[in-house]
């Protein structure tokens, strides 16, 4: 097993302190280590961290409760924690389905949510040791992707000269259930939350740090669901995901695997909004969501996506009704 | 082997984060923490690293509070199958590490390579079951594992069920099975084939007797229930 280079590490006893800690720079996050130190073991970060900050000793940081009008989870909830929860089981089900078809039962274990939206993109390029491609993400000038293997790629084009897709499976939970992404700074809708810059793959600055998610208690009738397209039911990070809450004459859609960032999918909304769920309708709805997808060219490796990304659409919203 | 040859052994060691820490090797990384204390961000190894440095002096940038001497070696305490130890241990040490190189529990294997992939270096970890190559050894202080050398001993039925029902072959991944299927059991005394087929989804194995695995889990089940 390769080594991890070394590294300072601090035990962080309040948010204030460790971002304190961040903006003096050269410093990461670790929780529940499952992305960070895998990233680090095998020296995929452009920058490697000199000084590791863990969050997991600052009390309470680690709760799921529901208030007036809103579920608070703490950032450091573990996912398996959140799969388990009744009530996020019963009235946020696409969060807990998405927290439960995450990784494996072991990572989910020590997993957090906050992590698991924070992560980095799964892209074999960003992904290959040693850094070998010093791809866009990495302050390089180029996206490998678009030139070589790119069969699971965005199916909707770059941002920022980067083709890598998110690979969360709570992310399009949370922009489906409409969430709020709370840090030490402030609040962040959850669909604004992600971006794709070479020290991340959200908009949080250098010293913030995630504290809480907010989920508004969906209305009365409304139904969530999350469903996902991977080789195995276990282990695999997604190839197409999607989540979609239904109903009070509303509708969210979001796919995720398919672009840089997890992908609202308004022309579906549009299309299945104030419809009943059926067959045909949640079909019209799968066909909107990828119309944008249908100018790859016929020999395009990402094409084998879209029509997964159509059938995922259609299969969340029919298990919505 | 020449005196020289052994002492450049020992100190390949000890860079590696195997075995035990090295006089020479100590002193280096003591100094690396000291002149780390007062500017975090700015670890350098050298000799002038190694002069402490005023605790009030200015912070590098913005109000960095000091990194408490613990950034480096620290202490930490863990009940390993229900024995306690005391190890010195440096930040970037994996729980992995520990257990196999210092305690001796040689159990936690190691297949992916330290990627969290394969689930074959699983403990229990205050009750859940964990992957111990991403876990940092520092940050467990205090923490009390179940390694499959412990569960083993307690003459867990698992253990049993696992040879009735033939669940392994080669044998390197059936440690990170048991210790999963344990902590399984232990939240779960009426799993369902289902149950167990999600729960050991983190567990790869490469002789793919998977089909037996859950055979074993339930047997195990019956028995801790008494039905069998």
């Amino acid at each position: 097993m390769k080594t991890l280079k070394k590294f300072a590490h601090v035990d962080a006893k309040s948010i204030d302190e460790a971002a304190s800690i961040l903006r003096a720079g050269k410093a990461a996050i670790i929780s529940g280590g499952t992305d960070i130190l895998g990233a680090m073991r095998f020296e995929i970060l452009p920058n490697y961290p000199e000084v590791l900050v863990n969050l997991k000793t600052i009390p309470d940081m680690d709760y799921i409760k529901e208030e007036v009008g809103m579920l608070k989870i703490g950032a450091l909830a573990r996912l398996e924690d959140i799969a388990k929860n009744k009530l996020v089981r019963t009235k946020y089900t696409a969060l807990a389905e998405g927290a439960h078809r995450t990784a494996t039962p072991h990572i989910r274990e020590m997993g957090t949510i906050a992590g698991n939206i924070c992560q980095m993109t799964r892209c074999w390029y960003f992904r290959s040791p040693d850094n070998r491609f010093d791809c866009f993400r990495k302050g390089g000038k180029m996206c490998y992707a678009m030139q070589g293997d790119n069969r699971y790629h965005s199916i909707f084009g770059a941002v920022k000269a980067c083709m890598a897709v998110n690979p969360s499976d709570t992310a399009p939970a949370l922009v489906a259930l409409n969430a709020r992404i709370k840090t030490n700074k402030g609040l962040i809708e959850a669909e604004k939350f992600w971006d794709v810059n070479s020290s991340g793959s959200t908009v949080l600055g250098q010293d913030e740090i995630v504290t809480e998610i907010q989920i508004p208690t969906p209305a009365a009738g409304a139904k969530s669901a999350f469903i996902k397209f991977a080789t195995r039911k276990s282990i695999d990070f997604p190839i197409v995901n999607c989540a979609v809450m239904i109903g009070a004459g509303n509708a969210r859609v979001c796919l995720n695997a398919v672009y840089n960032k997890p992908y609202r999918a308004t022309a579906a909304e549009e299309s299945i909004k104030g419809k009943p769920i059926n067959e045909n309708n949640a079909d019209a709805a799968g066909a909107a969501a990828v119309a944008s997808a249908a100018e790859l060219k016929p020999d395009d490796r990402r094409r084998w996506k879209v029509p997964i990304a159509k059938a995922m659409v259609k299969r969340a919203i029919l298990a919505c009704a | 082997m020449s005196e020289e040859e052994k002492n450049k052994m020992n100190e390949q060691e000890s860079k590696e984060g195997f075995g035990h820490i090295s006089r020479r090797s100590f002193l280096k990384d003591a100094g690396l923490v000291i002149g780390a204390a007062p500017t975090i961000g700015v670890i350098a190894v050298s000799a002038e690293a190694a002069t402490p440095k005023p605790a009030d002096a200015p912070a590098a940038k913005g109000a960095a509070p000091s990194v408490p001497p613990s950034a480096g070696l620290s202490t930490i305490d863990l009940t390993i199958n229900g024995g306690r130890h005391r190890f010195t241990v440096e930040p970037h040490w994996s729980l992995r590490q520990i257990l196999r190189d210092e305690a001796g529990y040689t159990s936690p294997k190691d297949w992916c390579g330290g990627l969290g992939a394969c689930g074959s270096c699983t403990v229990i970890m205050n009750g859940r079951p964990v992957l111990s190559c991403l876990t940092l050894a520092c940050e467990c202080n205090g923490a009390s594992i179940e390694t499959a050398e412990g569960i083993a001993k307690t003459k867990h039925p698992i253990i049993q069920a696992y040879i009735n029902n033939n669940a392994f072959q080669c044998g390197y991944c059936t440690p990170g099975f048991v210790c999963t299927a344990k902590a399984l059991l232990d939240k779960n005394k009426n799993p369902t084939e289902a149950d167990a087929r999600d729960a050991l989804g983190g567990n790869l194995c490469r002789c793919a007797t998977y089909q037996r695995h859950p055979l074993a889990v339930l047997e195990a089940a019956r028995k801790l229930r008494g039905e069998a």
